[in-house]
């Protein structure tokens, strides 16, 4: 199936959602929502208000965090960050919501101030009254994963000790899992030496996914890489494709990324494992997936 | 009696001292702006070492090139003519420092000095001619002993990693007091400040910065008397200068203890046998003297000043030794073929310019963002001990970094563009299949492809098929290196998961800066060749 024949049947399972919810008080919202238009911001913020928006995931005087991939030294324009304005308008949305706190944090590949300053998130969380803090090393613990492979592994606590878990990556190509999606993004909130999950990527992915469980997952499909990812290093690398895509199914968010890279997610394995595992779904064609422009 | 003591001259003291502690912040201030700032290009940190002139004839008489930014130290050198050696007294940091350990330890009675010492003082000007002989020979020693350099160095690669690992345990004290909110605002401080924690030689340049202390003891300021080939330049330049000391004969008692707590030995009494080369202007003699005798009068007309306590004897000698020396720091082997570790910074000079330029600083050390720069200990033989290295296993090129190029005072590593660094090949990058996971145990892994910061990837895959020992066959996508897109950065080899002996590794050859050290043959082809 490609891509272009999915969102037809999406787009006719959200109208038959649709005509179903009209018969009812309130419409329950779709599975995930899909939205295109041209501010990244403002993609966000449709993304959200049409899954029911932030406050159906945060909650007053909660602490929030919120996981873009900052792992590397390039500008937004390479797509090898997730778009800042995406983060900066998801802290907004996560303050509005009544958050108490909001950090934003990734465990970085190269040197970590170059790619937060570089990635264009460190301003924009800031500008947004979230906290930006780097990994602290004593905050690294051993913790149990119970993983179906991945059994315990040092993790940062920041990412576990809140109330909230947001997970914002951007779709990206990956020469070993295909595509680095939300579940590979988990990758970011461990310690070392994370270099050598890679001989288990796919079950390691999920295993991470079930235990940071994220609230929402909220897709940065604005600028992604497609060709010598994860962090191309030219304009040709990246494809504009100026979508934002959301919903609490972590699976669903990453086999919709799938889609982008015009892979049929059904091929990729760490999704076939997050299925066996129950962390969702990634039938496409059977979720309700609302569609707007904006 | 302490009331006969000259008020003008303890102002002019402390005085000094605020100037010190001035300049010394100063430079502390610039060594610590030299990291990444959030720009690519950070402005000239470096600018100190400009306005010393040691470095800059030493630097122009190695590389026969005159460098503009060296104009500076004409500044130095007018001063020093006027005034004498007011630089060493109240403006170089080493002599701060050397100050500061000779004041605690006359403070703390560990030195105390019971008359004025005498000679020696010649052997800083038998450094100084070493060393610009040996310049004359392209052999840059310069570095080893410029104050500059020495107090950069240490800093670099001895004191700032030792502050920043006892920050991070005393940083640990307030997480084991249970104040974690504290504790993770002083992480963020520190970590703000990006301070390089490693080095391979930060122990022993440590103890060579603690040995030049300790000398403290035996003689105030002793590097500054008998050691700093720039002290001497400065006093060579200075001994016309318009300040002299004068000794009221009508008010002296001739209790000496102007000589006695004299910082450089310069004498001011005897009152004949003042040296005009040795005083720092410290305002000390002056300010001790019980009965307001001394004082440095301004005196235009032209007196012929003491001879410098160095012979000519002396100087042929020292020619001598220095030109006798300079074969025996070209025995090694570094000069007959690139040894495979000697991995440049990008932007280095071919490596006879490179050592001729290089003073040892280590600013490009305290600037590269990832430690990956290390002083060599014995990869560029003799001459090169303490030049800087790449060694990836500690940190990495930064793909998008230019700032040791940017830092380097002499240009030895000439000042790179974002653009034009990352063109530049350091050293090339090779797999070890008898420890690579897919080649060795059929394994997936691919973390070396994965962290290629070139665009298209200088790791492109084979299929490996290993047999495995029940017979079967594990096919897994395995690193295959393109020799004309890799930098040789080196990011492969820090984040290879076999963590001991990386499976993929820097050597220097196809280094762009090198004739000699290439491998692939170029006839007619545009990639990589001249």
């Amino acid at each position: 199936m490609n891509r272009r024949s999915f969102l037809k049947s999406a787009a006719a399972g959200s109208l038959a959602l649709g005509a179903r919810g009209r018969l009812r008080a309130a419409p329950p919202p779709p599975d995930l929502s899909y939205v295109q238009g041209e501010s990244p911001a403002a993609l966000a913020k449709a993304a959200i208000e049409t899954i029911g928006g932030m406050g159906r995931f945060v909650a007053k005087g909660d602490v929030v965090m919120i996981k873009p991939n900052i792992g590397w030294d390039r500008t937004p324009e390479l797509a090898a960050c997730t778009n800042p304005e995406v983060v900066g308008a998801l802290v907004e949305m996560a303050f509005a919501a009544g958050a108490k706190k909001v950090t934003v944090m990734d465990n970085t590949t190269n040197q970590a101030q170059r790619c937060y300053i570089r990635s264009g998130i460190q301003a924009a969380a800031k500008a947004a009254g979230a906290d930006v803090p780097f990994v602290n090393p004593r905050r690294i613990k051993k913790m149990a994963v119970r993983g179906a492979w991945l059994k315990e592994w040092d993790v940062i606590e920041d990412f576990v000790a809140v109330d909230k878990l947001i997970n914002v990556p951007i779709v990206k190509h990956h020469s070993l899992c295909r595509a680095t999606i939300g579940m590979k993004n988990w990758l970011g909130a461990i310690g070392d030496p994370r270099n050598q999950l890679h001989q288990r990527l796919d079950e390691a992915m999920v295993d991470l996914a079930a235990f940071f469980k994220p609230v929402l997952t909220v897709l940065d499909a604005y600028r992604i890489l497609v060709r010598n990812g994860p962090q191309g290093g030219r304009l040709s690398d990246t494809r504009l494709t100026k979508t934002v895509v959301a919903g609490p199914d972590a699976a669903a968010v990453d086999a919709m990324g799938a889609t982008f890279l015009e892979i049929p997610p059904a091929e990729l394995p760490y999704l076939k494992f997050a299925v066996e595992r129950g962390l969702g779904r990634i039938d496409l064609e059977k979720l309700a997936i609302e569609k707007r422009t904006v | 009696m302490r009331n006969e003591r000259s008020k003008k001259h303890r102002v002019l003291q402390l005085l000094r001292v605020a100037v010190q502690a001035v300049f010394l912040g100063l430079f502390l201030k610039l060594l610590l702006g030299a990291r990444f700032s959030g720009e690519d290009y950070i402005g000239r940190v470096e600018v100190f070492f400009h306005f010393d002139p040691l470095l800059a004839v030493a630097t122009f008489l190695a590389s026969r090139e005159v460098l503009a930014f060296f104009g500076l130290a004409a500044a130095t050198v007018v001063v020093s003519a006027l005034l004498g050696r007011v630089v060493c007294g109240w403006v170089c940091p080493l002599g701060t420092v050397h100050q500061g350990f000779s004041w605690l330890f006359k403070k703390t009675k560990m030195a105390r000095p019971k008359k004025a010492a005498v000679g020696g003082l010649w052997v800083k000007y038998a450094v100084l001619v070493f060393v610009l002989v040996a310049s004359l020979f392209a052999l840059d020693l310069a570095g080893i002993f410029d104050p500059l350099s020495f107090l950069t160095r240490t800093l670099t690669t001895a004191v700032i990693p030792a502050f920043a690992q006892a920050a991070s345990a005393a940083i640990g004290g307030l997480y084991t007091l249970r104040l974690e909110a504290f504790g993770d605002k002083l992480t963020q401080a520190v970590e703000a400040l990006t301070l390089n924690r490693i080095f391979q030689e930060g122990f022993f340049i440590g103890l060579v910065f603690l040995g030049a202390v300790m000398l403290n003891l035996r003689r105030e300021r002793f590097w500054c008397r008998y050691v700093c080939p720039a002290g001497a330049l400065l006093g060579l330049l200075g001994r016309w200068n318009l300040f002299k000391v004068k000794v009221d004969e009508g008010k002296c008692t001739k209790c000496g203890l102007c000589s006695i707590h004299c910082q450089t030995q310069a004498s001011p009494f005897p009152n004949a046998e003042w040296k005009s080369s040795e005083c720092v202007y410290c305002e000390t003699c002056a300010a001790v003297c019980p009965t307001k005798a001394v004082a440095f009068p301004t005196r235009w007309k032209a007196e012929k000043p003491p001879a410098v306590d160095f012979s000519r004897r002396r100087i042929l000698a020292a020619t001598a030794l220095a030109a006798a020396s300079v074969p025996f720091f070209r025995i090694s082997k570094a000069r007959k073929r690139a040894d495979p570790k000697l991995i440049r910074p990008p932007g280095s000079l071919p490596e006879a310019k490179f050592l001729a330029k290089c003073v040892k600083c280590g600013e490009c050390m305290k600037a590269c963002p990832t430690n990956g720069l290390q002083p060599a200990l014995s990869e560029a033989g003799p001459e090169g001990l303490w030049t800087p290295v790449l060694v990836p296993k500690v940190g990495y090129c930064e793909y998008y970094c230019s700032l040791c190029s940017q830092v380097c005072p002499t240009g030895a590593i000439k000042e790179l563009t974002i653009p034009e660094k990352t063109a530049v090949k350091i050293g090339t990058a090779w797999v070890d299949k008898n420890r690579c996971l897919p080649y060795f145990l059929g394994r997936p892994c691919i973390v070396c492809e994965e962290h290629c910061p070139t665009s298209p990837k200088a790791i492109k895959f084979v299929m490996a098929e290993t047999t495995l020992p029940d017979g079967s066959v594990a096919t897994q996508k395995a690193p295959f290196i393109d020799l004309d897109l890799c930098i040789g950065c080196g990011i492969c080899e820090n984040k290879c998961p076999v963590v001991d002996a990386p499976a993929i590794y820097i050597t220097s050859v196809g280094e762009s800066r090198s004739k000699e050290n290439r491998l692939l043959l170029q006839f007619g082809g545009p990639a990589g060749g001249e």
